[in-house]
């Protein structure tokens, strides 16, 4: 009977060591979240505390879905700083590229420019070609006006609705906050994330067009 | 009354549905949210099923997000222009 007892008792022991060793582990990696997302840490690490109290997981499980839909306080828009420019939310591209692109300081000689190819919604095709070298590119539903515009005729593609740099062999590309979203490789890009390098993104999404980016 | 053993072969069937059943509605309400988190952080939002995984997924998750560096930007730094 002594044995059994040792038994169920060391048991026990170890899962409640596992048990502390995850809650505490899981603690460390909630902090972490939701300092990256811009809210106090101690406020992860309550959630996890909370499910060791009477509330159990509900409470944490809602937090959960709170912190996900709630606007993190990483895309609030940054405080103009001198090392850092804002870009301006909407209007027409401005005529140079952005400094805020420099070239790689190892980037290789590579003349080619980038090519995105896709399919709108009514059947047709839309195929642009970007060249290299600093400039700046307004990707709108609307039909080209200006050499720098590059035109996807689509009803979901905003008027202008995005934005497109090259600088050296890389490749930006900015939202302008149109309705129907931007996204790279299905990650949704906001106006506040400024602009995202995609030179080696594959499909970008424009409202509902996707259009495959290849090196042309 | 029938065969004991069948009985409690069909006993047990019904609970193993219902824990492999209630285990996919419990991690259904986990992987909705994370989903939308592993997307806004800028990962793919299938990191989420690693919540179907038992005991094990949801460190995994955490894991990712926690450890790693999340490619739509994190509070506190510069935005990135640069991709990872």
């Amino acid at each position: 009977m002594g044995a059994e007892i040792a038994a169920l008792m060391g048991f026990f022991g170890i899962t409640g060591a596992f048990a502390l060793i995850g809650t505490v582990l899981a603690g460390w990696m909630a902090w972490r979240i939701v300092e990256k997302a811009g809210l106090p840490g101690w406020a992860g690490l309550g959630s996890i505390l909370l499910s060791l109290t009477a509330v159990g997981a509900v409470v944490p499980l809602i937090l959960l879905w709170v912190f996900a839909y709630m606007r993190w306080p990483r895309d609030e828009p940054a405080p103009a700083s001198p090392g850092y420019a804002p870009p301006p939310p909407r209007g027409p591209p401005p005529p140079t590229g952005p400094a805020i692109l420099p070239p790689p300081p190892a980037a290789l000689a590579d003349g080619r420019g980038w090519k995105l190819t896709g399919v709108l919604g009514n059947g047709g095709t839309v195929a642009l070609t970007v060249y290299g070298g600093p400039a700046t590119y307004a990707l709108t539903g609307a039909l080209a006006t200006a050499p720098t515009d590059l035109s996807v005729p689509d009803p979901s593609v905003g008027q202008p609705h995005a934005r497109l740099m090259t600088a050296g062999q890389r490749l930006g590309l900015e939202d302008l906050g149109s309705p129907g979203g931007t996204f790279i490789d299905g990650a949704r890009l906001l106006p506040e994330h400024g602009p995202r390098d995609i030179s080696a993104a594959r499909i970008i999404r424009l409202g509902s067009v996707e259009l495959s980016l290849t090196r042309a | 009354m029938g065969d004991p053993v069948s009985w409690l072969l069909g006993l047990s069937a019904v609970l193993l549905f219902s824990v492999v059943i209630g285990h996919i509605l419990v991690a259904l309400l986990l992987i909705i949210p994370t989903w939308r988190i592993c997307q806004r952080a800028g990962f793919s939002g299938a990191l989420a099923l690693f919540h179907l995984v038992p005991l094990i997924g949801s460190f995994i998750v955490m894991g990712v997000l926690a450890f790693s560096d999340w490619p739509n930007g994190e509070a506190g730094q510069q935005r990135p222009v640069a991709g990872r």
